[in-house]
């Protein structure tokens, strides 16, 4: 499967791509602009992406707004529910307000940093991506 | 503000909110468990807390729950459907107990921060195979079989982050000596190591890559770390580079110290903003938390050359969450009151005005007084603040209800639901929500799904419950698509009945129409139904919405549906007013409801030989009342040219009211008047103002009230 990685933390960024890359080809991003330059670019050449494990504080854009774009994207480009990219917000704020905001924007999944290996592989099985 | 407070995480909402639900639970369990069976409303009830317990732990993703708790639903769904009689009560009783219990464990191994890993299998196949005979049960009474619980499966996720409480603090100081060469680039490489393991790293100096000057520092003070790691002591001491280092200091530090050190490091910055981003997400955070966070709000600066990135932020492990008495609520509520009260009585004191007085260190401490008490207030305020969530639960169950039994198909949807306000006013509007709510599902929608498919509408009715919060009020709807209201019949009826002037139809306007329907004694429904139409209903719910400053807005059209709006202010004790004088008695209005202020000479004043006067402005032409007449006050202006004409507004009417002069504006403490004095038509309170005199609060809906009856 394709993924998208945006993360702008070393670390972190290292972390999420060893982890990501057993699933699939992982490309990483550094900031939220360059994650929907990439989702547009993977759109545009009809290879979207199957999964975005998307940071929430990153430069130029955060992860919400970057969320909220991909999914306007694929409204405005007539996406299906079914084929959209799936979402996993990976993030430290885990306020039941941003979760839920992120919940109502689209994502569909969010995982608290430090994050659950298992759990995240847990909700790839059940989004059927793995 | 009021979210700054609310910021538990989902765990921690979760672990409340299921707490809360199972507490409620096993006192339904507990006050039936000597009965014979569960009535329809413990059904209902056992049913939705199961239900939403499986819903959020099915998001959480922890599955035992979800499945005990699925299973259990089940059955109280069966119970629901098909009402079988001689149902084994006890064991029933038991099973339930038995699943609290369960998730009860679980829900404290988690708070504990272990796994919730029980076993839940045999709990659950004990639970099938009452299914089973339950099912049994049924078909052998001859009950129909209902369709099967459909159960929705989750389909967004919140993968909790792992449990922070194996992670290790440490304070790492590195000397190197003083002969080291590029000391900054053994320091990064001692960071660049660090990270690997690191869940938070904070250096100073933190400039290391940047400034090649970092390098004297290094040496002469030495280099200084944070570091929260999952790592043991000797991991670390492995990955860090100790050839040319004189003396390394490793302190591993409690959380607490961890937490203090890390401010420490952040004052040790010459420029706060610096502080690691940190800080700068703090700032992000609070702004964000001040209207709830949005997307955008959380952009991170671009990272300054060199300077350490927390990749973790620290979190609490639980935020506590009290009860608290509300009368102990309502009495810091009202000392801050009195609190705002008296700063107004030091800071407005007369004793100031004496000419030739140095005051500048008292505007500056009185402003900072000010800003204190203003920020006490908004945490008062959003300490009280409650999300709609449980009024909203009820209305969903009167229209599951309401519906059934008027054999209704009705779709109830709710938007949001998580709006706060006060919790007085909750307590206020439950009732005349429920009564709106019911009147949308008995009148609102057609009786017969023909008569709506007949006009191209979905056999289905559907409702809508929406609560928004808006410019400091609360805006809550009961949308229908029903039937709408009829101008014509309301007008009728209204006539009818003898509740309006006889005046032609058009001589009133859509509004004023649709208002005839909260006129005391007012049903447009034939034949009085069990759930609405007693003709006691609207009236009284404009009454109780008034009694807490609201409004009820309705708009319809006819065979598309009504909306019935209630507008509530956020909250009830502290209004922003205007102070006005006439003659010696200064009077307070609401700044929200004054249109403006005028000066009009005598030819504006129209006076009716009934003694009613109006003032034109404009071409408009609006009622006129002079306080001085209306209350006895001596000592006052008569002629409206030498005083000021305020022109208020309440709910779309409009009156002019001739005060002395203008006084100033402040926060006012709304009181009520006293029980002992009289009720005054117009008055709807009293406050007390900086020089310790009282002013009385204006009431502008019992103004045009008042004026109406004297018309």
């Amino acid at each position: 499967m394709k993924i998208l990685l945006a993360e702008d933390d070393f670390a972190s960024r290292k972390f999420m791509d060893k982890q990501l890359s057993r699933y699939g080809e992982c490309d990483v991003m550094v900031d939220g602009e360059e994650a929907v330059d990439a989702f547009m670019m993977a759109l545009e050449d009809g290879e979207p992406y199957d999964l975005a494990c998307l940071d929430v504080m990153m430069p130029v854009m955060d992860g919400y707004q970057v969320l909220k774009a991909i999914r306007d994207i694929e409204a405005q480009k007539g996406i299906p529910k079914s084929k959209r990219v799936k979402v996993i917000m990976t993030t430290a704020l885990n306020d039941e307000r941003n979760v839920k905001m992120a919940f109502e924007l689209g994502c569909e999944a969010y995982a608290g940093k430090p994050i659950d290996v298992e759990k995240f592989e847990k909700v790839l099985k059940k989004l059927g991506l793995i | 503000m009021a979210e700054e407070f609310n910021t538990e995480s989902m765990l921690d909402i979760f672990l409340y909110e299921s707490g809360q639900l199972l507490e409620k639970l096993e006192g339904i369990i507990l006050e039936k468990q000597d009965a014979d069976c569960f009535d329809d409303d413990d059904i209902n009830e056992i049913f939705r807390v199961m239900h939403t317990i499986k819903g959020s732990s099915g998001v959480l993703m922890y599955e035992n729950i979800t499945k005990v708790t699925h299973k259990l639903e089940d059955v109280f769904y069966y119970l629901r459907e098909s009402h079988p009689d001689d149902v084994p009560h006890m064991e029933l009783v038991e099973k339930v107990l038995a699943v609290s219990d369960f998730v009860t464990g679980e829900l404290d191994k988690l708070k504990n921060g272990e796994t919730p890993d029980g076993d839940e299998k045999q709990l659950v196949e004990d639970l099938d195979e009452f299914l089973g005979r339950l099912k049994g049960e049924i078909t052998k009474q001859g009950i129909q079989m209902p369709q099967a619980n459909k159960h929705v499966e989750p389909t967004q996720f919140y993968i909790t982050p792992v449990a922070g409480d194996d992670s290790h603090f440490y304070r790492i100081s590195i000397h190197y000596r003083s002969d080291t060469q590029m000391s900054n680039l053994r320091a990064y490489s001692a960071t660049y190591a660090l990270k690997e393991v690191a869940e938070d790293l904070l250096y100073t100096p933190d400039d290391i890559l940047s400034n090649e000057a970092s390098a004297d520092v290094i040496v002469a003070e030495g280099f200084h770390m944070l570091l929260q790691t999952k790592s043991s002591k000797e991991e670390v001491i492995a990955l860090i580079d100790s050839s040319e280092a004189e003396e390394i200091n490793f302190d591993e530090l409690s959380k607490e110290e961890y937490g203090r050190a890390l401010s420490e490091f952040g004052r040790e910055e010459a420029e706060p903003a610096a502080a690691a981003p940190a800080a700068t997400k703090d700032e992000n955070n609070k702004e964000a938390k001040k209207e709830g966070p949005k997307p955008g709000d959380y952009v991170v600066k671009t990272k300054e050359a060199g300077k350490g990135k927390t990749l973790a932020k620290n979190q609490p492990k639980q935020q506590s969450i009290i009860s608290v008495n509300v009368e102990k609520m309502d009495a810091l509520m009202d000392l801050i009151g009195e609190l705002v009260i008296a700063e107004a009585v030091v800071l407005q004191n007369p004793d100031l005005k004496v000419p030739g007085l140095e005051l500048s260190n008292f505007q500056k401490a009185s402003g900072q007084l000010s800003k204190i008490t203003t920020e006490l207030q908004e945490v008062i305020m959003s300490m009280r603040m409650m999300p709609l969530t449980n009024t909203f639960q009820k209305m969903r169950r009167i229209v599951f209800d309401v519906s059934r039994k008027l054999g209704k198909d009705i779709e109830l949807e709710v938007i949001g639901e998580n709006t706060e306000v006060d919790k007085n006013i909750i307590e206020h509007i439950t009732d005349p929500l429920m009564h709106l709510v019911r009147n949308s599902v008995d009148h609102g929608i057609e009786e017969n799904p023909e008569d709506r498919t007949s006009i191209g509408k979905p056999a289905k009715g559907k409702i809508t419950l929406e609560a928004k919060n808006e410019g400091g009020k609360v805006y809550i709807s009961v949308k229908d698509d029903g039937k709408g209201l009829s101008k014509e019949k309301l007008y009728q009826k209204a006539l009818d009945k003898g509740l309006i002037e006889n005046k032609a139809m058009s001589e009133f306007t859509e509004k004023e129409i649709f208002r005839f329907i909260t006129l005391p004694g007012f049903s447009t429904k034939e034949e009085v139904t069990e759930y609405s139409g007693r003709g006691v209903g609207m009236d009284v719910v404009v009454k109780n919405i008034q009694s807490i400053s609201g409004r009820l807005d309705i708009s319809s059209v006819e065979f598309e549906g009504s909306e019935m709006t209630l507008v509530i202010p956020l909250t009830l004790a502290i209004i922003n007013g205007i102070v006005v004088q006439v003659g010696n008695s200064p009077f307070v209005i609401e700044t929200a409801s004054i249109k403006e202020f005028v000066r009009v000479g005598e030819d504006s004043l129209i006076s009716e030989p009934s003694g009613e006067e109006y003032i034109v402005l404009r071409g408009e032409c609006y009622p006129f009342i002079r306080l001085n007449q209306r209350y006895d006050l001596p000592d006052s202006i008569d002629k409206i040219e030498e005083g000021i004409i305020v022109v208020l507004e309440h709910e779309g009417s409009q009156v002019c009211v001739l005060i002395d002069k203008l006084l100033q504006e402040q926060e006012i403490v709304v009181k009520p008047i006293p029980s002992y004095v009289r009720k005054v038509k117009g008055l709807s309170g009293c406050t007390q103002l900086g020089d310790g005199s009282i002013a009385l609060i204006l009431d502008i809906a019992g103004l045009l009230m008042h004026d109406g009856e004297r018309r």
